[in-house]
């Protein structure tokens, strides 16, 4: 890597958020407004709240219901989506409801969760699982759908077993469309679990912004938020990075293909 | 492993298009004896790929049936490999070379430690010895044709079916590629149906070329083809009796396109 591209890098990087924190800066300097603080004092407050035991009250709570919401709606939806992706039958019959299920908002579904399922951790996991299966479920629809005919009839020739199929074309197949709803998963998941937190918490992100905001705690409402923003910056970047690891072989053969 | 003897009788494939009724294949009756290199020819679109599929029992045929050895088969006959046109598709571009070769010995009973052996030596037949750690698009299309080929022999396979394998590669790949599937059936005594739409390709490989029809596909003739063994690019094709050959097979092709 040359200078130049480094240095492109970091100003493709890091050039737009080092021009917006800039111009929050100067712009909200010497603010007198309630609601508008300098930012100087919302990053004073965010050294001062977000200590460890503030990170083992609110944040990780939040994270360990993100993770098992999206742990599970990952599970589910490549599960039931390779099964409705490989039986057309199974396909006729589920699609019309997929639609119906799909369409529905899942704050909606909030009040109706805590129906049954209370207003603990497990009613906060279901709100989350209910949003983020739907992309990963037909993403991988989409993704067992397109797998090459040809590829399917080489495993027929061979005689590989269902779970040689399954685990090495199937899944490997539609890994790149898998990945793809993941990614789409992983933003609704993160508002679902501030949501979630809204209504009927203890703990939790979503519920420390809420609590600051009914005590007027401006700053410190302002802090949770900034903090917000950072956690999906780093969830997002640390799935990027587990993306360039499963789909090597495919941004290779993509690259491949281009310069041919 | 023995070479399987290939008998089909009274083969039909009929296609629904809803609007009317295609005739791929109709009563088509031949013979593969083992060891045997057969080629099959056509004017295009003449369901040469119909009868190959289902040959390998990736398709129903309509009606008819299959003997392998003088027994009924019903899908695959078993120990049978094949090499698809579409090289590119065959093989998986998340496999490295030698796992795609190893995914096909996989169920069949074969140990991880023979596996891999199997692997370096199907390499080492088709001359890519040191693309194992490669992945598949990061070879030329006639290298990953050799890998699909490479494939197949790891198997050992007693039938080996071949649809139009070298269709998409440059001429002189495929010379060289014409050469070592020959040179490999001498060396292995496997049995070979290999489909072209190129005919001086089935009379250079065959020992026997099979003509079909223009749909729905009849045989219309065999053709022994009395060659001399040893096969060359040059002097094999440069021979008074391949030319013969050749222009005899071409008659009967622009015949039944009529």
């Amino acid at each position: 890597m040359t200078l130049r591209t480094v240095l492109w890098r970091l100003v493709t990087w890091f050039g737009l958020p080092v021009v917006l924190v800039a111009a929050w800066w100067f712009g909200s300097e010497g603010s007198r407004s309630f609601y508008w603080p300098p930012l100087t004092e919302i990053l004073r407050t965010f050294t001062q709240l977000w200590t460890p035991e503030r990170w083992a009250a609110d944040v990780l709570p939040s994270l360990g219901r993100l993770a098992a919401g999206y742990a599970a709606a990952a599970l589910l939806g490549v599960g039931i989506g390779v099964a409705i992706g490989l039986w057309w039958r199974l396909r006729a019959i589920a699609e019309p409801v997929l639609e119906f299920f799909r369409a529905i908002p899942p704050p909606v579904l909030v009040p109706v969760i805590m129906l049954f399922a209370g207003i603990g951790d497990g009613m906060k996991i279901a709100v989350i699982v209910s949003g983020c299966v739907w992309p990963i479920l037909l993403n991988t629809v989409a993704g067992v759908r397109a797998i090459d005919p040809i590829q399917r009839d080489t495993c027929a020739v061979f005689a590989t077993r269902p779970l040689t199929r399954l685990r090495r074309l199937v899944l490997p197949a539609a890994a790149p469309h898998i990945v793809t709803g993941m990614r789409q998963a992983l933003s609704i998941g993160i508002i679902l679990m501030v949501i979630s937190e809204m209504f009927a918490a203890h703990s939790g992100l979503g519920f420390a912004i809420v609590q600051f905001q009914r005590g007027f705690e401006i700053p410190e409402m302002w802090s949770g938020i900034i903090l917000l923003g950072l956690i999906g910056v780093a969830l997002s970047g640390a799935f990027a990075l587990a993306e360039r690891r499963v789909l090597a072989w495919y941004h290779g053969m993509r690259r491949a293909e281009g310069s041919r | 492993m023995t070479a399987a003897r290939l008998s089909v009788h009274d083969l039909a494939k009929t296609y629904d298009t809803g609007t009317r009724q295609v005739h791929a294949i109709d009563k088509l009756n031949f013979t593969v004896e083992a060891g045997e290199l057969l080629c099959v020819v056509g004017p295009s679109g003449c369901g040469k790929t119909t009868l190959l599929r289902s040959i390998a029992g990736l398709l129903r045929p309509t009606s008819g049936r299959l003997e392998v050895d003088g027994q009924p088969v019903d899908g695959t006959p078993p120990g049978t490999a094949v090499v698809f046109q579409e090289y590119g598709r065959s093989l998986f571009p998340w496999m490295r070379v030698a796992d795609n070769i190893a995914l096909v010995l996989r169920d069949n009973g074969i140990r991880s430690a023979e596996r891999r052996e199997r692997v370096r030596e199907a390499l080492d037949q088709v001359g890519l010895a040191d693309t194992a750690r490669a992945y598949p698009w990061q070879l030329s299309g006639g290298m990953q044709q050799r890998v699909a080929i490479a494939r197949a022999l790891a198997y050992r396979p007693r039938l080996l079916l071949m649809d139009e394998p070298f269709a998409a590669v440059d001429a002189q790949t495929r010379a060289d590629l014409e050469d070592l599937v020959y040179r490999l059936w001498r060396d292995l005594g496997v049995t070979i149906v290999f489909i072209t739409h190129d005919i001086d390709e089935a009379v250079y490989l065959g020992q026997r070329v099979l003509v079909l029809s223009a749909e729905p596909a009849r045989v219309r003739e065999e053709i022994a083809i009395d060659l001399p063994a040893e096969r060359d690019q040059l002097a094999t094709r440069a021979d008074p009796r391949f030319i013969e050959l050749r222009t005899q097979i071409q008659q009967h092709i622009r015949d039944s396109g009529r």
